[in-house]
């Protein structure tokens, strides 16, 4: 982290001179205040930090207007030339729709602009992403390559890599694959089958050793289900290397390398037949006896698994904006459809349950574009924020959001969207993969809860011990605070009022959210109070705790968003005023759902029979329960 | 009534209620004035027919007069002695006796009789025989007609008969239906002994039919192999443990008594333990122990087992979690407190940790040959097994059930040398 953070200060140095560029994040202007706190890990301990959210970001006119230039004819190409019905029954993207890709720039999205690519800020990558996520196979085809392919590069190469690697990887001469995951065989009962773990670092077990002469890397092993494994030129592989530890005893450790396909010994299986995105290239790398020479560790030695955690933390805020384009198409096709369908002499638009599923549509698509260009400002702010845990919100959020908004708009369509005619079939096996890869979302949702435990958890170290030793004065008081929040206190947090940072239209949404936050604080004190270190081992209660996360910081995005709209006179604010005011209401009630849950001796929570059925269910490795027919006599 | 009479009446009357209270409840302790009050019908003889309330064949040495008298249906039994004793058979038997004896005459020694025939026949579990058997009994006769009789329990001897066939089918379990209720109903009316017991057994055996999580096969299998499968899946709850045939009988037709040389091996070992057999320390040795005897219904099987001792606390190692491990969230959080007390659910239980076991086998055979068949097959899959020395703790002879247990006896010594010789030789064989 520290050598991408000195990496990309240079960057921006070098770039200031250079004054015309079209899109940068050096226009922006360089404050020198200290780091701001991030907002995502102040909402544990109860706190907005409005400064942070409020107002939402913005991006300059001339940003604006050069990157409408640009989104212009690369929105025609995808209108007009993309066949995605033919890239997924074919399996593969065809030759010249990846040349004309690569000419369009898209390979090169984030590459800084002295390494030939777009120089693009995460806004203007997030404002692109729309438009690439009308294809999903091209989408995660282009993910692959620039958004942890090449990324690891961007972040952690030095100089050199970067100067030999980034141009024609910006160009498409070259394409990227990172490469993490590791089969690991696991015997059963019936001969052997194979598990892969891409979470679990321990199960890597690619080997780098070096040479006699001490000038190369001799790479060993296998990697299964890479994205562009088959097509690319480049790869990030993470292998295990030996390394002396600092009292001298030698240890295993991860270490990230730059390979590419012509050091020899790479070779690639056939590509994988998938659910969705078929027309992406996915297949298993082996590499034998490749000799990797050292200028292309990439970082340290030993240092591959923090390059492989910020590659993959960085590259997750831009599927809310890639969803979100992918519904805003789905629905005009299902909104077209059901005004001219009729059933019963009424046209489909007419019936109140089929308006309930557009509403829902909007108001997804709505929260996680806010969330999602929320972040991207976040990310694009000068100081180099850690926005992962807003990130993984966002990845959360916007792939469950598909996966619902999809299904439900298959559900409109009738039996029509279960054709292979139609692309809507297509759109709801694309948008599975969504929920499963760049971290499943239990495995995300662990990650924001604990991530945000573990940083309110020092910060209540000294209250939380004087608790439990029994400190008469702190006991007393938070006896007190506990009463009066029960006798229920209206909670101000500073958003609404005169000078309130919220548009009155949204006030109500925005006590809500004060509340809610208000209440988290207090749940995750008692929480930690409750469980201490251990909370590691309650994943129910940490996944209560991220839902309610996540649904703060969509309330916090839309608010925000709503009331520049509102301010700034946008066209269709009021429609944004009932999307905000829609979602905040059901996140709320949702959310003092989630937080009476998570009270002791809580009757909603059913945990503990929860976690009974499934030990009995595995025990037997079976549904358990006799046959309604059965009788004992 | 004379006094004589009455007397009799209410020796009678207290032997009904005994027995019947007796059957319905089945507390030890109500047996014992009853088997003094089962002089009605016969000796205290020992309880080896199936259920106590079914009088034990007469004895021989008794003269001709009761023999004769208890014997009185036996011929009926005996009229085809050519044919097999089968279901049909004892059908034909019990239809025979209502033809003959129109007015049923003798009807609960007939019955007695035939119950205690059933397990002859093959029958004794089969509801509809049962249900013949109560169809004997005259109907309507033993129905109560007014309260007093049903209070005074009316006809004693024959409801207690009733509830000899219900005891009977319910010692093997077989649950009474429909039919049953209605002949019961019948014969002795709803409010009867035998109805109650009747009643009972629908409760109890519809609860109890599934209440063993572990339930065993009624019929076992013959094959020995395939017994020690089922002894070895009862044993081993994991279902993703693999069963191993080591070796196959060499004479497999052969039933039982297959040939000494070449008995039966059948492993089976869990992937955990395969896991831990991989990570034992190879400077302790492991310890093959055996026989011990495991029940299956009325079958005893053996087995053995591979196991090592506990290691001492200073040589365990501490499981640490790392820290670059999962690459997506933290395993476990920097914080200097803990779950405090009032979340802490754990019980204070004192727990004696055993060793690891690593396999267990059945085998046809329990010498140290046999075993040491097993130890080769299990290295196939336990490469680290060839570098471990294996002792050998094996009980005296076979077929016995072990007094002491086995961490008290000393191993053989020679018996240890010679197998860790027998392994470095093979590891020797394995490198070359």
């Amino acid at each position: 982290m520290v050598v991408a953070v000195l990496f990309l200060r240079r960057v921006v140095a070098a770039r200031a001179p250079r004054a015309p560029v079209a899109f940068a994040t050096s226009r922006r202007p360089l404050r020198t205040s200290p780091r701001s706190r991030a907002f995502a890990k102040e909402l544990f301990l109860g706190k907005i930090e409005k400064k942070e959210v409020f107002p939402f970001p913005e991006v300059s006119q001339d940003e604006l207007n050069e990157v409408t230039q640009f989104v212009g004819p690369v929105e025609k190409f995808f209108a007009e030339e993309v066949d995605s019905q033919r890239i997924d029954r074919e399996g593969r993207i065809p030759n010249e729709t990846l040349e004309k890709l690569k000419s369009l720039g898209l390979f090169g999205m984030q590459v800084p602009e002295e390494y030939g690519g777009l120089g693009l800020s995460n806004t203007m990558y997030a404002r692109l992403g729309e438009i690439v996520g009308l294809d999903a196979s091209i989408a995660v085809t282009l993910a692959a390559h620039q958004a942890i392919g090449l990324k690891g590069i961007i972040l952690a190469g030095n100089k050199e890599q970067k100067a030999r690697y980034l141009p024609k990887l910006a160009s498409g001469e070259h394409i990227a694959a990172f490469c993490l995951t590791e089969p690991s065989s696991v015997a059963l009962l019936n001969g052997v089958f194979c598990v892969r773990s891409g979470s679990d670092v321990a199960s890597i077990k690619s080997r780098a050793t070096l040479s006699e002469d001490k000038k190369h890397y001799i790479l060993n092993g296998s990697k299964v289900w890479i994205t562009n494994g088959g097509m690319a030129n480049i790869f990030t592989v993470f292998a295990k290397t030996e390394v002396v530890d600092s009292d001298s005893s030698v240890k295993d450790k991860i270490t990230a390398f730059i390979v590419e396909r012509d050091f020899g010994g790479v070779t690639n299986g056939k590509p994988e037949d998938k659910l969705g995105i078929r027309g992406s290239n996915t297949c298993e790398v082996r590499f034998e006896n490749t000799r990797v020479p050292i200028e292309n560790v990439l970082g340290e030695v030993g240092g591959g698994f923090k390059v492989a955690m910020s590659t993959l933390n960085s590259g997750r805020f831009s599927m809310g904006s890639t969803v979100a384009g992918m519904l805003k198409k789905l629905i005009e096709m299902t909104a077209a459809y059901a005004c001219t369908r009729k059933q019963f002499n009424k046209s489909l638009g007419e019936f109140g349950l089929i308006q309930e599923k557009f509403a829902l549509m909007a108001q997804k698509t709505y929260v996680m574009e806010s969330m999602a260009y929320l972040t991207a400002g976040m990310l694009d702010q000068p100081g180099f924020p850690d926005c992962s845990i807003e990130a993984a919100m966002v990845k959360v959020f916007s792939s469950e959001g598909a996966w619902q908004c999809v299904s439900e708009a298959l559900q409109v369509l009738g039996g029509l969207g279960y054709m292979r005619d139609y692309p809507y079939e297509r759109l709801l096996r694309d948008s599975r993969i969504l929920l499963i890869f760049e971290g499943t979302n239990e495995i995300l949702r662990m990650y924001i809860a604990l991530t945000g435990l573990q940083h309110a958890g020092r910060i209540l170290t000294a209250r939380v011990n004087e608790l439990k030793s029994g400190n008469v004065s702190t006991v007393i008081e938070t006896v007190g605070q506990r009463l009066r929040d029960s006798l229920g206190r209206t909670v101000d947090l500073g958003l609404t009022g005169k000078l309130g940072v919220v548009h009155p239209s949204v006030a109500d949404s925005a006590n809500k959210l004060e509340e809610n936050v208000y209440y988290f604080g207090r749940t995750v004190e008692t929480l930690l109070l409750r469980f201490g270190k251990t909370i590691v081992e309650e994943q129910m209660v940490l996944k209560r705790v991220a839902n309610v996360l996540i649904n703060l910081y969509g309330m916090t995005a839309v608010l925000s968003r709503a009331s520049r709209s509102i301010r700034m006179g946008v066209r269709n604010h009021d429609h944004e005023v009932l999307l905000a005011n829609i979602f905040c209401a059901e996140a709320y009630y949702q959310n003092l759902f989630t937080l009476s849950q998570l009270d002791k001796y809580s009757p909603e929570n059913l945990d503990e029979q929860i976690k009974k059925v499934s030990q009995q269910v595995l025990e037997k490795q079976a549904y358990i329960c006799a046959h309604p027919l059965e009788r004992t006599f | 009534m004379s006094w004589a009479q009455a007397i009799l009446l209410a020796r009678g009357l207290s032997r009904g209620w005994g027995g019947i209270f007796g059957a319905l409840s089945g507390a030890p302790f109500s047996q014992v004035p009853l088997r003094a009050a089962r002089g009605l019908h016969g000796s205290l003889a020992a309880r080896n027919s199936d259920s106590w309330l079914v009088p034990p064949p007469p004895e021989p040495r008794k003269g001709p007069g009761p023999t004769k008298a208890l014997a009185l249906h036996e011929e009926l039994f005996q009229q085809a002695p050519e044919g097999a004793r089968d279901k049909a058979n004892f059908v034909r038997a019990v239809q025979n006796f209502g033809q003959h004896n129109v007015h049923k005459r003798g009807h609960v020694d007939f019955i007695y009789l035939a119950l205690r025939k059933m397990r002859e026949y093959g029958v004794e579990r089969d509801l509809a025989v049962y249900n013949l058997l109560l169809d004997v009994f005259p109907k309507e006769v033993f129905r109560p007609r007014s309260i007093f009789q049903s209070i005074f329990i009316h006809y004693p001897r024959q409801q207690e008969c009733g509830i000899a066939v219900l005891e009977q089918m319910e010692s093997h379990g077989v649950m009474p239906n429909k039919e049953t209720e209605f002949l019961l109903i019948q014969i002795f009316g709803r409010k009867s002994y035998p109805m109650l017991k009747f009643v009972r057994m629908k409760l109890w055996f519809s609860r109890f039919k599934n209440i063993n999580p572990f339930p065993v096969p009624r019929d076992l299998p013959q094959d020995p192999v395939d017994l020690a499968k089922l002894g070895l899946r009862h044993m081993e709850p994991n279902l993703s443990a693999t069963v191993t045939i080591y070796q196959m009988p060499s004479s497999k037709d052969s039933t039982g008594a297959a040939d000494p040389a070449e008995p039966h091996i059948v492993g089976i070992q869990t992937p955990d333990q395969q896991a831990a057999l991989a990570n034992h320390n190879p400077a302790r040795p492991v310890f093959v122990e055996g026989p011990f005897s495991l029940w299956l219904r009325d079958k005893c099987v053996y087995y053995h087992i591979l196991r090592a001792d506990l290691l001492p606390p200073e040589e365990r190692e501490v499981e640490e979690i790392p820290e670059e491990w999962n690459l997506y969230y933290p395993m476990q959080l920097d914080l200097d407190y803990g779950r405090s007390g009032w979340d802490d659910y754990e019980f204070d239980i004192h727990k004696v940790e055993e060793g690891p076991v690593f396999a267990i086998c059945m085998a046809g055979a329990h010498d140290q040959a046999t075993l040491a068949k097993w130890i080769q097959g299990l290295q196939e899959t336990n490469p680290a097994l060839a570098q471990i020395p294996v002792v050998f703790r094996l009980a005296g002879s076979t077929g016995e059930l072990r007094a002491s247990s086995s961490g008290l006896e000393e191993p053989p010594p020679p018996e240890g040398q010679e197998e860790e010789e027998d392994n470095q030789q093979r590891q020797q064989q394995g490198q070359s």
